[in-house]
């Protein structure tokens, strides 16, 4: 943050010489990047919170490392217990919690922006749930086939059932969301049969294909997820612009030159690719995607897709959920059930919202 | 499109401009505007009236790459629009659709500074000329006092003029507009089309698509008249705007008179009554 911080300085310095762009952040003659100061503060707030929700996960409770030894421990310095914790029970847990949140809350983003509605998140539209079928079937069925294969095999076939069911394609909020109703059931259902037909002894390790679980991660599943945000974040900020630019309409955005129609097809194919990684390693967690750009998006106050905020909040709310999950006495219920309850709150919130503004 | 119709670039490839050569369109898979060719005169202010439906929208769409000719091409300064990119179209033509979407939350600087889209790169997202094209577009729909305000808060004229700003802070030779009076009161009609007028003095190519006849005839200086898909004139109001042609295209019965301010045609419909008496 503070590489960012300079920047905004050297835009400021800028701007006392008379050429002071607002809400910018200007490096030499090439580089010019939007930053506005509400986004700024935000976002150095989150990654407070993040680093504060982090701590709390590696030292609370009876296996926490105490809070004195975390700088030893985390510079090399951890043995005995505190290794155990760090490097195989709470560590993967933590870092796969950060890269999935934030890839739930950047492929919430996009799909809110494509559709111009809050309700059209891969959440509430079966995309999660489609990937979680296919990461369980493939999973318990095939052995021999990557989970995440699976998964995004699972979230392209349910997004292609709804954008063909509604009739009219991603457009409809009301229709993206019955179809989705359909979709996510039929999804559930698949998931369901495939966890009843496994032998019961491996059915604990299922429900995180129903729920989705972050307990026993692995540094493996750390370093999937984590290869698959390195490539994919790149790809999504720099649709940042013209996302912004198609909220305006399709014929407004085509005559500014941004391409509508292929910025369209490429932001629901990253919002796929996000959700099929994400749940390939946490399983179909609900509603990071659907919460994390709203919140984003009121804590600024500005307007846009916010995807690195959004990000960063997807980040947040699944640490802090995972946290929960983990201190709260009841045995490490998988975290998916933490977010379903919270996050269907804000749901019928949401739905309560729009169909009174007379949007559904 | 065969490679054929592709490179058989029209003979009479005008200069600058634009000009539309046997184009036909579709809206909704139905064609609406069937193999229509028509020069925008460089430097005017070209109305374009005609029934509901007779494909005005859609051609001003095309003509600013909004959707895509079925056949027919659209030249821009003489080369056909498909060969270029797409935001240098946006550097030359701007459009401002019937409905655009305000995002929401958004400030009316905010909204005028995506304007500027098409003169930004991926990584340099800003450049000098921003700042007088916003300050510029601003003071011209005398928005300077409200640019922090949030767009939804402003009421229907006040967000008319957002979208003019934005659209002027795009700082293109040619302006299309399709029906901006629409939800204006009669008071801010005037005030938007004196603004057209003040443009087109100052240089500018302005192609506004309008439903009020007698205002076309009095800002217009050349007047394209629509029907079916097709112009059935073209040329100044004064020439093009007889009452002969507004009961055939509207199908409304007129007498036209001049303007008492500006002597330029002026539309007075027969009373229904008088309708009556005059069918017998």
């Amino acid at each position: 943050m503070t590489a960012t911080e300079e920047r905004a300085e050297g835009a400021r310095v800028r701007g006392a010489r008379g050429e002071r762009p607002r809400g910018m952040v200007v490096i030499g003659r090439r580089l010019a990047l939007p930053m506005s100061r509400a986004a700024l503060l935000v976002g150095v707030g989150i990654v407070l919170a993040l680093v504060a929700a982090s701590v709390a996960t590696l030292t609370m409770g009876k296996l926490g490392v105490p809070l004195g030894e975390l700088p030893t421990a985390l510079t090399g310095g951890a043995e005995g217990k505190s290794l155990f914790v760090l490097d195989r029970l709470r560590g993967p847990r933590l870092v796969v919690a950060i890269a999935a949140g934030a890839a739930f809350g950047l492929s919430g983003a996009l799909f809110q922006s494509v559709t111009r509605n809050p309700l059209g998140s891969p959440d509430v539209i079966g995309l999660s749930g489609g990937a979680g079928a296919g990461a369980a079937v493939v999973a318990l069925k095939m052995p021999d086939v990557p989970v995440s294969l699976g998964a995004l095999v699972g979230a392209g076939a349910a997004i292609a059932l709804v954008y063909f069911s509604t009739g009219t394609g991603f457009r409809d909020p009301g229709r993206l969301i019955v179809a989705g109703i359909g979709v996510a059931a039929i999804a559930l259902a698949i998931t369901q049969y495939v966890v009843y037909a496994v032998e019961r002894e491996r059915a604990t390790a299922l429900t995180a294909y129903v729920n989705g679980s972050l307990a026993a991660r692995s540094w493996e599943d750390a370093r999937d997820i984590g290869l698959a945000l390195l490539v994919l974040l790149p790809l999504t900020l720099a649709l940042a612009r013209r996302l912004d630019i198609g909220e305006m309409g399709d014929e407004i955005a085509a005559a500014l030159g941004a391409e509508p129609k292929r910025t369209r097809t490429r932001a629901v194919l990253l919002s796929v690719l996000l959700s099929a990684a994400a749940i390939s390693v946490a399983g179909p967690i609900a509603f990071i995607a659907l919460t994390a750009p709203q919140i984003a998006r009121r804590l600024t106050g500005g307007s846009g897709a916010h995807l690195l905020l959004s990000a960063l909040t997807g980040s947040l709310l699944l640490v802090l959920a995972d946290l929960a999950a983990q201190q709260l006495p009841m045995d490490d219920m998988p975290v998916g059930i933490y977010t379903m309850a919270i996050g269907g709150l804000y749901l019928g919130y949401l739905l309560t919202r729009e169909w009174r503004k007379g949007r559904l | 499109m065969t490679s054929d119709e592709r490179t058989g670039a029209p003979a009479e490839a005008t200069g600058k401009g634009l000009s539309a050569r046997g184009v036909t369109l579709s809206y909704g898979g139905v064609p609406v505007v069937r193999e229509l060719s028509l020069d925008l005169p460089h430097g005017g202010l070209t109305m374009i009236i005609g029934p509901n439906g007779c494909g005005k929208s859609t051609l001003v769409k095309a003509l600013a790459r909004a959707i895509k000719p079925d056949a027919g091409t659209i030249l821009l300064n003489g080369t056909d629009l498909r060969a270029y990119r797409g935001r240098a179209v946006a550097r030359e033509v701007a459009l401002l659709p019937q409905s655009p979407l305000a995002p929401e939350g958004i400030s009316v600087r905010g909204l005028v500074r995506r304007g500027r889209y098409p003169h930004h790169t991926l990584l340099r997202q800003w450049s000098p000329e921003d700042d007088t094209a916003i300050a510029f577009a601003l003071e011209r729909t005398g928005l300077t006092e409200l640019a922090e305000a949030r767009v939804g808060e402003l009421s229907g004229g006040q967000r008319q003029r957002v979208w003019i700003a934005m659209v002027l802070a795009q700082q293109t030779e040619l302006l299309l507009l399709d029906e901006p009076t629409t939800f204006l009161d009669i008071a801010h009609q005037y005030e938007l089309l004196e603004l057209c007028a003040e443009l087109h003095r100052e240089g500018r190519t302005i192609v506004a698509v309008l439903h009020d006849l007698n205002q076309a005839a009095r800002f217009a200086s050349h007047l394209v008249v629509m029907h079916e898909g097709r112009v059935v004139a073209e040329g100044p109001p004064a020439e093009v705007l007889t009452a002969g042609l507004v009961g055939e295209v509207f199908g409304l019965p007129c007498d036209i008179v001049p303007d008492p301010r500006t002597s330029t045609p002026m539309v007075v419909p027969h009373a229904a009554a008088h309708r009556d008496r005059v069918r017998g």
